[in-house]
């Protein structure tokens, strides 16, 4: 942020005489409008995408009336929900039932800092990326516990608790899936994990092929992250047909079209760390974006990081409408018993292979040969 | 459980989700698979049989109330007054087809064929008013006046009627008291050859 | 010495699941009780959709009450329309033509394989993925097209009467109707292997609320729940009725092929093999109808002898029993309907003991009960 102040200031000398700290401040607010608009926009439109996806599964037709293709469905829905009446139960605890929206959509949200979205297109690129991400979605849990128990209903409160179990359970599995792209580029910073996938080797570069244990690693953290973000299978907290959406079951209006944006940037952000960590992030095939002229090689990255992302979200909304749900003991079994001991079996085996082929992959070793 | 049954459970989980998302992804792709119909633009039309609202040709219908018997929900109403031929003439016919079923028991019911389901079943409406459907457009004050004037005149003309028969009657004993004895002396000697015919009549069939 | 759980006070959950709710498959409310998500007990509350149709049976005549039977069991009209036919029809001594007989095994078996559609359908449904849902729902237009060239209605047929069937087969509704089952066995397996053996779904239904064979009888299970138990009950073939005895199928039954016998994926595979069945026995009915007449001389004024009867027919969600009184008038003395989904609940709360809130909703949808059934 401060190199991109710098950078500001020397290209625009008229602002000279404004004190730095303003510019830093004015490019951080700046950043942090441009990562919202993001994530709204994303929000309206993967929705959109969802029902339109979800209608062609279901052999009809998706949305279609608003706009052409029913491509403005989505802000159709925003400005029906902006204006619908805001309820809050009589008796629910208002200070925390207001609250809970804005947690969870903060620790969605936040987690947009440290996406690396292309070459030098980071808001933040901190040394402790992965670690500030895993950290920071943990919030959701605290917003989602919060609007089970404020709204003063049971059902919202059963669906808070299997929320807060499930969310917390599957951190874990989480956690370990993503730490072998972290051992194999050395650091915790998305971008470095992301540079440490490229060069000439092209898509056999990416973390998916460097070793067998870091390909079921991508199948492992796709699968855990997918209850990270209530998705079907996962979506117990949320059950339609049996708690009646759960947790969110007293929202109206803007209230509630915060925990659905933030159920999408969940999505967004699980895919884009996926993307970063096992599938090459914004390295673009047997090419070196970042050798292109600046402006160039940032777009380049960027649409290449954003066709793999919005890839991986289209996976996830396909198992969606493809598999029924699991029980919430199911679920936490699946967690425990099958989850962690498995990834924690991965990261024993990368562990081991990196120790023992001195870091290197099979694709690097293949290379190697020629 | 064994490792067996656990390596089994995930490799099941696996092949199974796979295989339905396969499925999923035949629908998804392929656009030919879409069955549903943009209505209204594209409006499915209903078979011939279909029960669709009510409809009566009141020029055949004959008031015969089988419709209104058999009706399970009293949706039908009928008005009739006898009309100058004693047959009825209908003077008001309601369907109220917010209460109707559309089980069709009325149109089995019709003798003549004149209440008949139509195809037609878009009616929605903020009124209930609006789903009582009338048949008879005539004003029924109207109708029934005119069918009294009917009923009147033919009554008339039948008082009528009757009036000059009895004064033809009448007419017919004066003259006839005056013409009997006239009529008896013909009819004596008329009665008498009258019986005499009859032996020469015999006389052939007794011969054959 | 306390243990830290007894020492811990908790309390019982009183839930509501209400009238409203997206699973009960009607307007069914279920008090629960719960310790956490573990039901301690399950009461369900019947009686938002009662109507009085048996009082209604007291004052329109025997032919007035044939499109109420309509809505006893909509999914399933067919059924019913023909088992209140059945029913006057033994009361009166009344013998419908052969093809008529014919015609009524084709439509109720076509309804059979659409009432099943729908319970797969929003059971999965239930169950999370949606997506078959639509698939049986199409499934079912087809279905509903055939019955709408038939007798004009796509759900409230009115089309058996006491004699016979009121219209005859349209031109081309054989022919078509060979065109569905070809187009639909296939299906089926498509089903399977979309949703049925998909190992979530197993684990969602497998050794969930298992009711062994001697308690199913015990509470008076019929139909599918039955079968699902082990018990080979079908009345199509133990009390034979109409052109069954003449047409060659299996009775489906519950294997305990993944779990317990008796569990709900029990229940759910065989109402899957029965629509399996179904087409099995349309196929065969359809190859055999004779020409003939479609509706037997009954007359206008229909006042059958004072009697009694209880007649029963296998509907797809258990047994549809008409118990009919008559009095020598044309309207019915009493008569009472016997419902399977309504026996069906008595075993509902004893099921759901010990379950999970979850488990309940799988429960309701795998004894597949329709609440105008239950209510009347």
């Amino acid at each position: 942020m401060e190199a991109l102040a710098r950078s500001l200031v020397q290209a625009v000398p008229a602002i000279a005489g404004v004190p730095f700290w303003t510019v830093t401040l004015l490019v951080m607010v700046v950043t942090a409008a441009v990562l919202l608009v993001f994530a709204l926009t994303f929000g309206g439109v993967g929705s959109y995408v969802l029902r339109k996806v979800a209608g062609d599964i279901q052999v009809r037709i998706g949305p279609n009336r608003v706009g052409p293709y029913g491509i403005l469905q989505f802000l159709a829905d925003g400005v029906k929900l902006i204006l619908k009446e805001d309820i809050i139960p009589a008796k629910a605890d208002r200070f925390l039932f207001v609250l809970a929206p804005y947690l969870v959509f903060i620790g969605s949200f936040a987690a947009f800092v440290v996406v690396p979205f292309g070459v030098g297109l980071i808001a933040a690129d901190l040394n402790i990326g992965v670690y500030y991400v895993m950290a920071i979605t943990s919030l959701v849990v605290v917003g989602i516990l919060m609007a089970g128990w404020a709204s003063n209903n049971k059902w919202a409160l059963l669906g808070g608790m299997r929320a807060a179990a499930q969310i917390v359970s599957y951190e874990i599995p989480v956690g370990m899936a993503i730490l072998p792209a972290v051992l194999i580029a050395g650091s915790l910073s998305l971008q470095d994990i992301v540079r440490s996938q490229g060069g000439l080797l092209g898509v056999f570069g990416w973390n998916l092929f460097h070793n067998p244990f870091t390909f079921f690693s991508f199948f492992l953290y796709f699968t855990a992250a997918q209850a990270e973000t209530n998705q079907t299978p996962f979506d117990l907290p949320e059950a339609e047909s049996e708690l009646v959406s759960g947790y969110n079951v007293e929202y109206s209006g803007i209230r509630y079209a915060f925990f659905f944006l933030a159920e999408f940037g969940d999505m967004f952000i699980v895919a884009a760390l996926a993307t970063a960590c096992f599938l090459g992030g914004w390295h673009v095939p047997f090419f070196r974006a970042d050798a292109l002229p600046a402006l160039w090689g940032n777009l380049l990255s960027l649409g290449v990081f954003l066709v793999k992302a919005f890839g991986l979200v289209l996976v996830m909304m396909w198992v969606r409408w493809t598999l029924p749900r699991l029980r919430v003991d199911q679920l936490m079994r699946m967690a425990w018993k099958y989850l962690v001991p498995l990834t924690f079996a991965n990261l024993l085996g990368v562990s081991l292979w990196l120790l023992v082929f001195k870091g290197k992959g099979i694709p690097q070793m293949i290379a190697s040969i020629f | 459980m064994g490792l067996k049954e656990y390596i089994n459970d995930i490799f099941e989980a696996v092949v199974t989700t796979a295989k339905g998302m396969r499925i999923t992804a035949r629908y998804g792709v392929d656009a030919s698979e879409e069955v549903t119909q943009q209505y209204p633009e594209v409006r499915r039309e209903p078979d011939d049989r279909f029960r669709g609202f009510l409809h009566n040709d009141i020029a055949k219908c004959t008031s015969c109330s089988m419709c209104v018997k058999v009706c399970p929900m009293d949706c039908i109403s009928l008005e009739a007054v006898r009309g100058a031929d004693k047959k009825f003439v209908l003077v008001s016919y309601e369907i109220n087809i917010g209460r109707c079923m559309y089980c069709g028991l009325c149109v089995e019911a019709c003798p003549t064929d004149s209440l008949v389901h139509t195809r037609g079943y878009e009616k929605a409406s903020v009124d209930r008013g609006e789903l009582i459907l009338h048949f008879v457009h005539e004003d029924p004050a109207g109708i029934r006046a005119r069918v009294a004037k009917q009923v009147a005149e033919a009554a008339a003309k039948a008082a009528e009627a009757a009036k000059a028969a009895e004064a033809a009657k009448a007419a017919a004993s004066l003259a006839a008291p005056a013409a009997t004895p006239a009529a008896a002396s013909p009819a004596a000697p008329a009665a008498t050859p009258a019986a005499a015919n009859p032996p020469a009549k015999d006389d052939p069939e007794k011969k054959g | 010495m306390t243990t830290p759980a007894e020492a811990l006070h908790t309390q019982e959950m009183l839930i509501n699941m209400g009238p409203q709710h997206p699973s009960t498959h009607g307007v069914l409310r279920v008090l629960l009780r719960t310790d956490g998500e573990v039901v301690v007990n399950a009461r369900p509350d019947m009686g938002y959709l009662h109507r009085g149709l048996e009082k209604i049976g007291e004052r329109v005549t025997y032919a007035q009450f044939m499109p109420f039977t309509d809505r006893l069991d909509y999914l399933a009209a067919m059924n019913c329309n023909c088992a209140w036919a059945w029913a006057v029809e033994k009361l009166a001594g009344i013998e419908a033509p052969e093809r008529a007989e014919y015609i009524r095994v084709i439509v109720c078996e076509l309804n059979r394989i659409s009432s099943h559609l729908i319970a797969f359908g929003s059971f999965t449904a239930d169950m999370g993925a949606f997506t078959p849902f639509l698939y049986s729902i199409r499934e079912r237009e087809r279905v509903n097209d055939l019955f709408e060239m038939t007798c004009g209605n796509r759900l409230t047929y009115n089309y058996a009467r006491v004699g016979g069937v009121s219209a005859d087969l349209p031109r081309g509704f054989l022919e078509k109707t060979k065109e569905f089952l070809d187009y639909f066995e296939p299906k089926i397996d498509e089903y399977n292997k979309l949703i049925s053996y998909n190992k979530i779904f197993v684990h969602r239904l497998a050794n969930v609320a298992v009711i062994t064979g001697e308690e199913a009888v015990a509470y008076g299970l019929t139909g599918p729940n039955l079968r699902g138990s082990g018990v080979a009950f079908d009345l199509r073939k133990d009390e034979p009725y109409s052109v069954y005895p003449k047409l060659d199928f299996q009775v489906c039954v519950g294997s305990g092929e993944r779990g317990t016998l008796g569990d709900c994926f029990d229940r759910y595979m065989v109402r899957i093999n029965e629509m399996r069945e179904s087409v099995k026995i349309l196929r065969q009915a359809i190859a055999r109808i004779p020409e003939g007449p479609v509706l037997a001389k009954v007359p206008r004024v229909f006042k059958p002898a004072a009697a009694e009867v209880y007649v029963r027919t296998e509907c797809p969600r258990g047994e549809t029993g008409f118990y009919v009184i008559s009095d020598g008038t044309v309207l019915p003395n009493r008569l009472k309907i016997r419902a399977g989904s309504f026996v069906t609940m008595n075993i509902f709360e004893k099921v759901t003991r010990g379950l999970m809130i979850a488990d309940i909703v799988a429960v309701i949808g795998s004894f597949d009960i329709i609440l105008p059934e239950i209510d009347r």
